[in-house]
């Protein structure tokens, strides 16, 4: 049958990254005084610094504990300013290790906090900034901060280390090493955290990020101690808990189908397609990811994304008003429509059809294109009798119409479409039928177009349609006709 | 060859010979350049010679020659030398831009074609400089210099347009943009500030405007796979600009040229192709853009003139607004009622009028006129674009858009109705805008399908178009009268059978109207409603409602053959053809004369044909005659071959390639025609039929086998006595042709009728040779159509000579062949046999050999017994196995060498079904139960337990069905 098809065709992409990903480092930026709410008493009473760098550096490489807190704090300060936060001349001058060191101050809980927060926001930069942090040593010392007594010293922890997994594989990797999950996964744990939403939000996003980004992808056997985990997270209600979990899971599934069959054999799916329902954008975007990722797998695992009720979720998601959901539902249900023909029939049972023929006609281009790709794998893997469905359904208008589109792999994919049509009308007798529809939809006059386009491969695609279906009385290519007849050959003429 | 002036003047010296035109001078002097070209230093001799040279001619000679080498040369195939050393090549790629770029435009031309070639082959990993060269030059604010390096950007670009994505294709778009996309930017604000700054001056706007469209044609390459990140925060510079250019005029710009678009044209066309692939692919992103478009080019449309050199911008703008219009989410830019009237008003009415060019188009181009307005390649044209507005428009406002065009169609007409030789267009426009109103959906084979229901068809019909038919003249006002015939022709299926009878003979009369266009519409329109069906499938018009009007219209239809510019028209000879067929026996009374005038026709047109359509008519019409004729008096046949053989005989003689495979089709129609033997005439050219060289020709082999198999059919036993000398020849067409994966079904064609008709004696002696040459294909290429062939042929020959004889033939070839045929062939394959008569043929021969087969039942044979009978009854019950290899998929196409060579078949020639066990057997399951109980009786007890042991349980009922229906039972 048809084949499916991955998240990423091309590794470059061309556009704006999506403003729908999910964010890969924040820092924590303080509004106001009154947002530092984190912070203990004191300081608010000396909430205006006048500390320059330099004096900075040089308070953090003096003796003075109370000088080291007041640099700490105003450089913490600086890096949190909303605009033009100063990182590489914080990193410049150099004093990062001593906030480093300053994490381990376990006797001056204050200036522990606010070297965690600082180096939260420097590692919250580029990979260069990052770096400048993980290379002094910071990871160790944050793993170690996660067992704090104090709950907000954990929580910069959590958060300064998200920020370090989200700079890519190697340090997620290194950070998995230094063996960041069981503390973390304490914490979830720890009951008395039900109440602290932000602080289960930083554990989970930390998460997410741990789970993030391939080549390689994060250990098995990480990924193995962190799904329980998720499934817990999951039953949560606060929505960007809801959010984050379902990002991480659809990271862990945006793979080869082992790494798919890690995840659905912890019968995660249900509350996933459960929560592709969801009100809230933000859960909905990466539950429909997960299981669209699920269903890029074997046969096996897309029946089970379709048994824990995926196809009744999609056509509301079908017609979403967000582009971008409507697209990738029709990605997801394309894939579903390359499975063996029972599954094709599940969709069609599920109401999908309808839908699916309504985004052809009218959704966004990208939609468009995506249900294409549904059509073409519907059409490739049907029965006749679901293919007669499909175009009872009024598949062939919009789809002809798509001819015009300027993307020629759209309408190569289409040319494909309708000769897998006429082969479903050659078999029920019905040629002339198709040829008729398909001429009066206006769709011959746009294949006899497509055979001067540029690409080879679609004017030839065009070509082939025309003289197989239709040539016209006088000129029949002979070696079509060869179907090993006695003598006799068959010829299009309405006599 | 060294860098010297010496070889700089040699070079000189050839180029000059090959302007010569003295062939003897010319060619030894390209020759020779040919033999030279594979040295150093080659190229780098054209190149200083164009830049250097002191003529002007060798200079472009030069240039030239250079391109030429550098398209032959510059690709390196794999496996191959590489034809252009890497210090040329490096050396080439250096000086390139610069030349180009410092070079007059002829020159210009030749080298920005050859860095094109370099460029697809060496860009971007071969030649990382190219873009940095180029994006400097955009400083150098000479924009002769920066026209040069845009033009070449859009050939290097321009594939960006077609080509799948890719990895490969997006990281080069990516560098491209990194690097390009930011100056082009640059450079197109500062090039829209310098054309206001030299508003004034005509010369520096042309080249200023020359840059525009470059830079637009680039902005649609750079934008076609995908919305760059740059673009989309630049939008608003790039749609602003746009938006003001699209509003801009400037007197100087202006040409006086009515025909050739100008600078301006070009730019906004362009822009509008920009908005269109925006509005198509990024609609989330444009949305905000867009209403100003909208208006923008509506403004545009409502201001552009009628000249011809506007018709592309004309219908890109227009083409962009139906676009838009069907989208739900823009409907509200249009609904507004003063909108849509202004809309039909300026924009849709006045592009459908009747222009000076379509007069002139109407009147001494009738060919190119039929082809647009008929058959629908009127895809750029103005009237096409405001007719597919009108049908987005209705998508969502249909009643509004009739009520407003209604009261246009009527002030049209009563305008019309005063004075009608002055006004007659704008009837025409009334017609022509009630026909995009009314038409939804439309076929060529039915006309309109779909119908907007609030136009009145049949009360326009009649009121408004009857009226023109019936005028007496009708030779007056022909461009209305073109328009009422195609009313009919496409409302075919609208209006009431009634009219359509009242306008026959108003038709036929048209026949004669001396516009070619005109008595054209009216056989098309003639030939349409003859196709027409009606109830229970029958012609809607039948041959005695045709009675009254059959003298008149073959007369007048041969009459329309004599108009000049008609005498190989073929909307006539299809016509004429559509009116046999209707007609019948009504037409077999003027038989004598119509005969005489197509041979008449057909000996014209055959020194010199050229109209395959009309051609291809001619020949269906005559097969037509000889079959209306002979059905009614079968004796007839002779004098069709008295009068056709003598042009038949010439065409053979003059090798009229066209011709050849139609004759062959005919003859064979003829010599099926004849009841018993075969008359000489036929068997004096059998040896000539037999030339190798006629069947090197692909297009003459189907109709050759035909006609051999009607040879053997009519004749086997007078080849057997009186030209058996001819039989290794037949032979011999046999064995070319089962060599072809392509035409190996027409050798088995031949073999089969050689195997039914010919008395097995005057065969005997090849029958060995002919399976071995099978065999030897079966193992040189087995292909599944060759497999399916070959099964049909094994059990045929069963049929006919026995089984025995088929097991015995096998068995001589190789001791044991024949059960490695069933057990390797046979019983896996037979799944595939396709046809019902060949189906038939497999069933007979395998119950032959089930049980006419001694050795079936005492030898090793015994085991393949049972499976060979699961496999037939398998050929009854399942269904039938289509499946082909992969690697087969692409024989037809690929490995055809005549792919191209298109074989025409007539269809009024087609030969009847053919069964060569009908009469031996009806039904092959019962026939299966008759001879197995024959078997049986034979041999009690062997059958029952040979089925009881291995048939499995389905097959086994089955075959109790069969002999239940057969009321037989197994002893």
């Amino acid at each position: 049958h048809a084949m499916r098809r991955q998240r990423m065709e091309v590794n470059v992409e061309l556009r704006k990254a999506k403003k729908d990903e999910q964010i890969l480092k924040r820092r924590n930026i303080s509004f106001s005084s009154m947002g530092e709410s984190f912070s203990p008493e004191q300081e608010k009473k000396n909430a205006v610094s006048t500390l320059s760098l330099e004096e900075i550096v040089q308070a953090v490489n003096g003796n003075n504990p109370e000088l080291h807190l007041k640099a700490t704090q105003t450089a913490r300060r600086m890096l949190s300013r909303q605009r033009n936060p100063p990182l590489n001349q914080i990193i410049e001058a150099g004093i990062i290790p001593k906030l480093v060191e300053f994490l381990s101050r376990n006797d001056n809980v204050t200036l522990q906090f606010e070297a965690a927060w600082a180096l939260t926001n420097i590692a919250s930069g580029t990979s260069d900034q990052t770096r400048a942090v993980v290379e002094a040593g910071a990871v160790p010392a944050f793993v170690a901060l996660l067992s704090s007594p104090h709950m907000h010293i954990s929580e910069q922890s959590v958060w300064a280390l998200g920020n370090i997994a989200g700079d890519g594989p190697m340090y997620r990797d290194s950070l998995i090493h230094n063996n960041v999950i069981p503390p973390l996964l304490a914490l979830v744990s720890t009951s008395s955290l039900v109440f602290q939403v932000g602080f289960l939000r930083n554990i989970t996003w930390t998460l997410s990020n741990l789970c993030r980004n391939k080549n390689p992808y994060p250990p098995l056997e990480a990924v193995r101690q962190i799904l329980p985990v998720l499934i817990r997270l999951l039953k949560h209600e606060d929505k960007d808990i809801l959010s984050d979990t379902c990002w991480a899971v659809s990271y862990l599934t945006d793979g080869s189908n082992d790494r798919i069959h890690v995840v659905v054999e912890t019968g995660i799916l249900p509350r996933l397609v459960e929560l592709m329902a969801s009100p809230e954008l933000s859960v909905v975007t990466p539950a429909l990811r997960a299981i669209g990722n699920v269903v890029t797998g074997t046969d096996e695992q897309t029946q089970m994304a379709i048994d824990a009720g995926v196809l009744t979720v999609l056509p509301q998601l079908l017609q979403h008003p967000k582009p971008t959901i409507q697209k990738e539902a029709a990605w997801t249900l394309s894939n579903i429509a390359a499975g063996p023909c029972h599954q094709i029939q599940q969709l069609i049972t599920c109401g999908l059809l309808l839908p699916l023929v309504e985004l052809l006609d009218k959704g966004e281009f990208k939609a468009q294109k995506e249900a294409v790709w549904a059509v073409a794998n519907f059409t490739t893997g049907g029965t006749v009798q679901q293919v007669v469905e499909l175009v009872q359904y009024g598949v062939l208008k919009p789809l002809l119409n798509l001819l015009s589109a300027r993307d020629g792999k759209t309408i190569l994919v289409i040319l494909d479409t309708i000769s897998n049509l006429f082969l479903a009308a050659e078999k029920l007798e019905e040629t002339e039928k198709l040829c008729f529809l398909v001429e009066e939809l206006g769709g011959l006059e746009k294949i006899e177009a497509l055979q001067t386009h540029d690409n080879t491969m679609v004017y030839r695609a065009a070509l082939g349609l025309i003289e197989r279906y239709f040539a016209n009385e006088v000129c029949v290519l002979f070696q079509l006709l060869s179907s090993g007849s006695m003598g006799r050959a068959v010829i299009t003429c309405d006599r | 060859m060294e860098l010297s002036d010496a070889n700089l003047q040699t070079l000189t010296e050839y180029l000059k010979k090959t302007l010569d035109p003295d062939p003897s001078i010319r060619r030894p002097a390209e020759k020779f350049l040919e033999s030279v070209e594979g040295n150093q230093n080659y190229p780098l001799l054209l190149l200083t010679l164009l830049e250097k040279s002191q003529d002007n001619v060798i200079k472009v000679c030069a240039s030239v020659t250079f391109k030429n080498y550098i398209k032959r040369n510059w690709r390196i195939i794999e496996d191959e030398p590489n034809k252009i050393c890497e210090i040329d090549r490096i050396a080439i790629k250096g000086n390139i831009v610069h030349l180009m770029l410092s070079s007059p435009e002829q020159i210009q031309k030749q080298l920005s074609d050859a860095i094109s070639i370099i460029g697809r082959e060496d860009f971007p990993q071969k030649w990382p400089d190219l873009l940095t060269e180029m994006v400097n030059r955009f400083q150098s604010g000479d924009f002769h210099v920066i026209n040069g390096v845009l033009r070449t950007a859009h050939s290097l670009f321009k594939r960006y347009r077609h080509e799948f994505k890719s990895n490969e294709l997006w990281t080069e778009i990516k560098l491209v943009l990194d690097a390009f996309a930011q100056p082009l930017t640059n450079l197109f604000k500062a090039t829209i500030e310098l054309c206001s700054t030299h508003a004034n001056d005509a010369s520096a706007l042309k080249v200023l405007f020359s840059s525009l469209i470059q830079i637009a044609k680039l902005f649609y390459s750079l934008n076609f796979q995908d919305l760059p990140e740059f673009f989309e925060d630049n939008m608003e510079t790039w749609m602003t600009n746009f938006h003001s250019l699209l509003t801009l005029d400037n007197k100087l710009l202006q040409t006086d040229d009515e025909e050739e678009a100008g600078l301006l044209e070009l730019l906004k066309s362009q822009i509008c192709d920009n908005a269109a692939l925006y509005a198509q692919k990024y609609d989330e992103e444009f949305q905000p853009y867009l209403p100003r478009f909208v208006t923008a080019i509506w403004n545009l449309l409502v201001t552009t003139g009628q000249e011809v050199k506007y018709d592309l911008l004309v219908s890109n703008a227009i083409q962009f607004l139906a676009s838009v219009c069907e989208r739900p989410h823009y409907k509200h830019l249009f609904e507004d009622q003063n909108t849509l009237t202004s809309i039909c008003e300026k924009v849709i009415v006045p592009n459908m009028e009747f222009r000076a060019a379509d007069e002139e188009a109407f009147e001494d181009n009738s060919e190119e006129y039929i082809r647009r307005d008929l058959e629908g390649s009127d895809i750029d044209t103005r009237r096409r674009a405001a007719c597919d507005l009108v049908r987005g428009l209705c998508k969502f406002f249909e009643g509004p858009v009739t009520g407003i065009f209604s009261g246009y169609v009527n002030s049209m007409l009563q305008e019309y109705a005063k004075n009608p030789s002055v006004n007659w267009k704008h009837k025409d426009a009334a017609i022509y805008l009630v026909t995009s109103l009314a038409s939804k959906a439309q076929t060529q084979k039915h006309g309109i399908t779909q119908a907007n229901e609030f136009v009145n068809l049949t009360e326009f019909f009649v009121n408004h178009i009857q009226p023109d038919l019936k005028s007496a003249n009708v030779n007056e006002f022909p461009v209305l009268k073109a328009d009422g015939i195609k009313y009919i022709m496409i409302f075919r299926n609208q209006v009431p059978k009634e009219q359509l009878l009242v306008s026959i003979p108003l038709l036929i009369s048209h026949l004669q109207a001396e516009s070619i266009v005109v008595h054209t519409y009216a056989a098309h329109a003639l030939e349409r409603l003859f196709t027409m069906r009606g109830t229970n499938n029958a012609t809607l018009v039948t041959a005695a409602e045709m009675a009254p009007f059959v003298e008149v219209l073959l007369t007048n239809l041969f009459k329309a053959l004599t108009f000049p510019g008609s005498s190989e028209n073929e909307y006539i000879m299809k016509a004429i053809m559509r009116s046999f067929s209707l007609l019948q026996e009504a037409i077999i009374p003027y038989i004598p004369s119509l005969i005489a005038q197509l041979t008449q026709k057909l000996l014209a047109v055959s020194k010199n044909p050229s109209k395959p359509h009309f051609n291809h008519y001619m020949f269906e019409s005559i097969c037509l005659s000889i079959r209306i004729t002979c059905k009614a008096n079968p004796a007839a046949v002779g004098s069709f071959e008295e009068a056709l053989f003598m042009v038949f005989t010439e065409i053979l003689q003059n090798d009229v390639q066209e011709f050849i495979p139609y004759v062959f089709q005919v003859m064979s129609l003829l010599l099926e025609m004849h009841k018993n033997d075969i008359p000489s005439s036929y068997m004096a050219l059998f040896p000539h039929l037999l030339q190798p060289v006629l069947w090197e020709r692909t297009g003459n082999i189907p109709p050759l086998v035909r006609l051999l198999q009607a040879y053997l059919e009519k004749g086997a036993n007078t080849i057997a006595s009186a030209a058996a000398d001819k039989i290794p020849g037949l032979l011999g067409v046999f064995q070319k042709l089962i060599a072809s994966k392509a035409n190996d079904h027409q050798g088995f064609y031949l073999l089969n009728s050689i195997i039914e008709h010919m008395p097995p004696e005057s065969v005997d002696q090849y029958r060995k040779q002919i399976f071995i040459l099978l065999f030897q294909r079966l193992q040189n290429s087995k292909t599944t159509k060759f497999i399916k062939s070959f099964l049909v042929f094994i059990n045929l020959y069963c049929v006919k000579y026995g089984a025995l004889a088929l097991q015995e033939i096998f068995d001589s070839i190789q001791p044991k062949m024949f059960g490695m045929v069933l057990e390797k062939i046979i019983i896996p394959e037979i799944q595939k046999v396709s046809g019902q008569v060949e189906k038939k043929i497999c069933a007979v021969g395998i119950t032959k050999i089930l049980t006419e087969c001694p050795p079936m039942m005492d030898t090793e044979y015994t085991k393949l017994w049972t499976p060979l009978l699961q496999a037939l009854i398998g050929l009854f019950e399942l269904p039938e196995d289509d499946t082909i290899p992969d690697e087969e998929h692409f024989i037809d196409i690929e490995d055809t060498p005549g792919y191209q060579t298109a074989f025409s078949q007539l269809a009024f020639a087609g030969k009847k079904e053919h069964d060569p066990v009908g009469q031996m057997v009806n039904n092959p399951k019962i026939h299966l139960a008759q001879s197995l109980h024959k078997l049986s009786t034979a041999c009690p007890g062997r059958v029952t337990s040979m089925l009881s042991t291995s048939l499995n349980a389905e097959a086994l009922q089955y075959l109790q069905g069969y002999l239940q229906a057969a009321s037989v039972t197994l002893l």
